[in-house]
C-alpha cells in the first residue's frame, strides 16, 4: 500500500495518477477497449469489403473512413430508445450492457506486456473461459426479455450452440495447461520462452480457433444473429444505444479472444529484436484479428445441426486426441 | 528520459478527456429524443413488417434437447480434467491411469447418447 496524502484534492490526484488506476482507465483498460472496438468495427467492414471486391467505408476522414464507426457511434447515441411493448424492460436493458462489461473484464486478465497487465490472476485461463461461458446466457436473456419471435429464436440458438462448442473449447486449452503446468497467463507466456505452444499444440490451437470463433458468434457460426435468416436474431429489437452495446460487445470479445490466442499459443509479448514487448503482443493480436475477420469473408454459415454434430463428434474427439498426444509429449512415449 | 511527472500528467489529461467524453455521452443520452406518448404501432414487436401474431416466446424444436442433457454431464468432466492437468507432473502414472480410465468409461455412453440423439424417432 502507498501512503495517501491527507487532503482530499492531492489524495484524488494521487489515486488518479497511480499506475493501476491509469492501467484501468487508459491502457489496457477502458479507453483503449472503446477505441479498439470502434477501430475493429471499421476494420471488419473494410476487410470484408475488400474480400467481396467492394470499397467499404471511405467518406469519414481521409484515411479510408477510419472514423466511420465513431460517426456511427454518435448517430446511434442520438437515436430514440424504443423498448417493445411486452418486453421485460429491466433485463432488456441489462443484457447488452452487462455483455459489454463482461467483454471489458476479459481484457483485464490479458498480459499485454510485463507492465501493462491489470490483474495477474493465478487462475487466469479458467477465469477467462468462465466469463466467456456467461455470454450465451446473456444472449438468451436478451432474446427472452424482448418477448418477440426473432430475438427468442436467436437466444435459443445461442443456448444450443453453446453446448456444441463449449467442451471442445475448454479441452483444447487444456493442452496448454498441461504443457505449462499453470493457469496463470503470465506464467504460461514465460513457459513459452523456449518455444511457442503453437508448434506442439497445433491441433489444439486449430480447435481453439474454431471454437472461439463459434463463441464470438461470428460467421461461419453466427447462428444467433444470422442476418438473412432471423434478421439479427437476438439484436433485432434493440434500439440506438443498446444496439451499439450489443454490437460493441462482439468486437470487444473478438479483441479479447485474439489476445488470449496470442497469449497461450503465440508466446504473448515474447518476441525477437529490440522492439518492446507491447509491440509484439499487439502485432500478433492484430494478425489474429485479421485472420478471424477473413474467415467471415471466406465461409458460409453452418446449420445448427451441423455445428452440434461436428462439435460433439469431430471437435470433441480431436480435443481428446490432442490431450493424449500432449500427455505423451510431456511424459515421453512408453517403451515396450 | 523525459522530466519526472510528465508521463503521469499526459495520462491524467487523457483521463480527464475520457471523463469529459463520458459525461457528454451521458448528457446526449439524457437529451436524446424521447417520445412521451408512443403509438402502439411504434412499440409493437418487430416481425418483418407484418402485424405480430401469437406469443413472442415461441416453441423451439426439441430435436437438440439430448445435446443439452449431455452438456450438463460432460461439462463437469472437462472441469475434472483441468484439476488433473494442473498437477500432471506431480501425479505421475499413478494419478494419470485412473483419469484415462475415467475418460474412456465416460466416452462410451457419450457415443451411445450421440447415436440416440441423431435418430429422428427419439425426437
Amino acid at each position: 500500500m502507498v501512503d495517501l496524502p491527507p487532503d482530499p484534492i492531492s489524495m484524488t490526484i494521487a489515486i488518479m495518477t497511480s499506475p493501476l488506476f491509469l492501467k484501468i482507465a487508459i491502457f489496457p483498460g477502458l479507453t483503449s477497449i472503446g477505441i479498439i472496438a470502434a477501430v475493429l468495427t471499421w476494420l471488419d467492414r473494410k476487410i470484408t469489403a475488400r474480400v467481396q471486391l467492394r470499397i467499404g467505408p471511405q467518406y469519414v476522414s481521409p484515411l479510408g473512413g477510419i472514423l466511420q464507426s465513431f460517426a456511427d457511434l454518435i448517430k446511434l447515441a442520438f437515436k430514440e430508445l424504443i423498448i417493445p411493448e411486452k418486453a421485460d424492460r429491466f433485463f432488456f436493458v441489462l443484457a447488452p450492457v452487462f455483455g459489454l462489461v463482461l467483454g471489458a473484464g476479459l481484457i483485464g486478465l490479458i498480459p499485454f506486456s510485463p507492465e501493462s497487465l491489470i490483474s495477474n490472476v493465478e487462475v487466469g485461463l479458467p477465469v477467462f473461459l468462465a466469463f466467456v461461458t456467461l455470454s450465451p446466457t446473456l444472449v438468451l436473456l436478451a432474446g427472452w426479455s424482448a418477448n418477440s419471435k426473432y430475438p427468442f429464436i436467436g437466444g435459443l440458438r445461442s443456448l444450443f450452440q453453446q453446448t456444441g462448442y463449449e467442451i471442445p473449447l475448454w479441452l483444447s486449452s487444456l493442452g496448454v495447461v498441461m504443457m505449462a503446468g499453470t493457469f496463470n497467463l503470465t506464467k504460461i507466456i514465460q513457459a513459452q520462452s523456449t518455444g511457442w505452444f503453437i508448434i506442439p499444440q497445433l491441433l489444439g490451437a486449430i480447435i481453439f480457433l474454431v471454437t472461439s470463433v463459434a463463441e464470438q458468434e461470428r460467421i461461419p457460426f453466427d447462428l444467433p444473429e444470422a442476418e438473412p435468416e432471423i434478421i439479427m436474431g437476438w439484436q433485432a429489437e434493440y434500439p440506438g444505444f443498446l444496439f451499439l452495446a450489443a454490437q460493441g460487445a462482439g468486437f470487444v470479445k473478438l479483441y479479447a479472444f485474439s489476445a488470449l490466442f496470442t497469449t497461450i499459443y503465440l508466446g504473448g509479448y515474447l518476441g525477437p529484436g529490440p522492439l518492446p514487448p507491447l509491440f509484439w503482443s499487439l502485432f500478433k493480436t492484430t494478425i489474429m484479428v485479421v485472420l478471424v475477420i477473413l474467415l467471415r469473408g471466406a465461409f458460409g454459415r453452418v446449420r445448427l445441426d451441423q455445428l452440434l454434430r461436428y462439435g460433439w463428434t469431430l471437435l470433441l474427439g480431436l480435443a481428446i486426441v490432442n490431450i493424449g498426444i500432449t500427455y505423451f509429449l510431456i511424459v515421453g512415449f512408453p517403451t515396450i | 528520459m523525459v522530466a519526472e511527472g510528465i508521463p503521469e500528467l499526459v495520462y491524467y489529461l487523457g483521463f480527464v478527456l475520457v471523463n469529459t467524453l463520458a459525461l457528454v455521452l451521458i448528457l446526449i443520452l439524457l437529451v436524446s429524443p424521447r417520445d412521451r406518448k408512443p403509438t402502439p404501432e411504434k412499440r409493437a414487436p418487430f416481425e418483418s413488417g407484418q402485424i405480430a401474431v401469437g406469443r413472442g416466446r415461441t416453441r423451439f424444436i426439441i430435436q437438440y434437447y439430448p445435446y443439452l442433457l449431455m452438456f450438463v454431464v460432460y461439462d463437469v468432466v472437462a472441469m475434472f480434467l483441468f484439476a488433473w492437468a494442473l498437477n500432471l507432473r506431480a501425479l505421475g502414472a499413478a494419478g494419470t491411469v485412473p483419469v484415462f480410465i475415467f475418460v474412456t468409461v465416460l466416452l462410451v455412453p457419450l457415443g451411445y447418447a450421440l447415436h440416440l440423439a441423431n435418430r429422428p424417432e427419439n425426437w
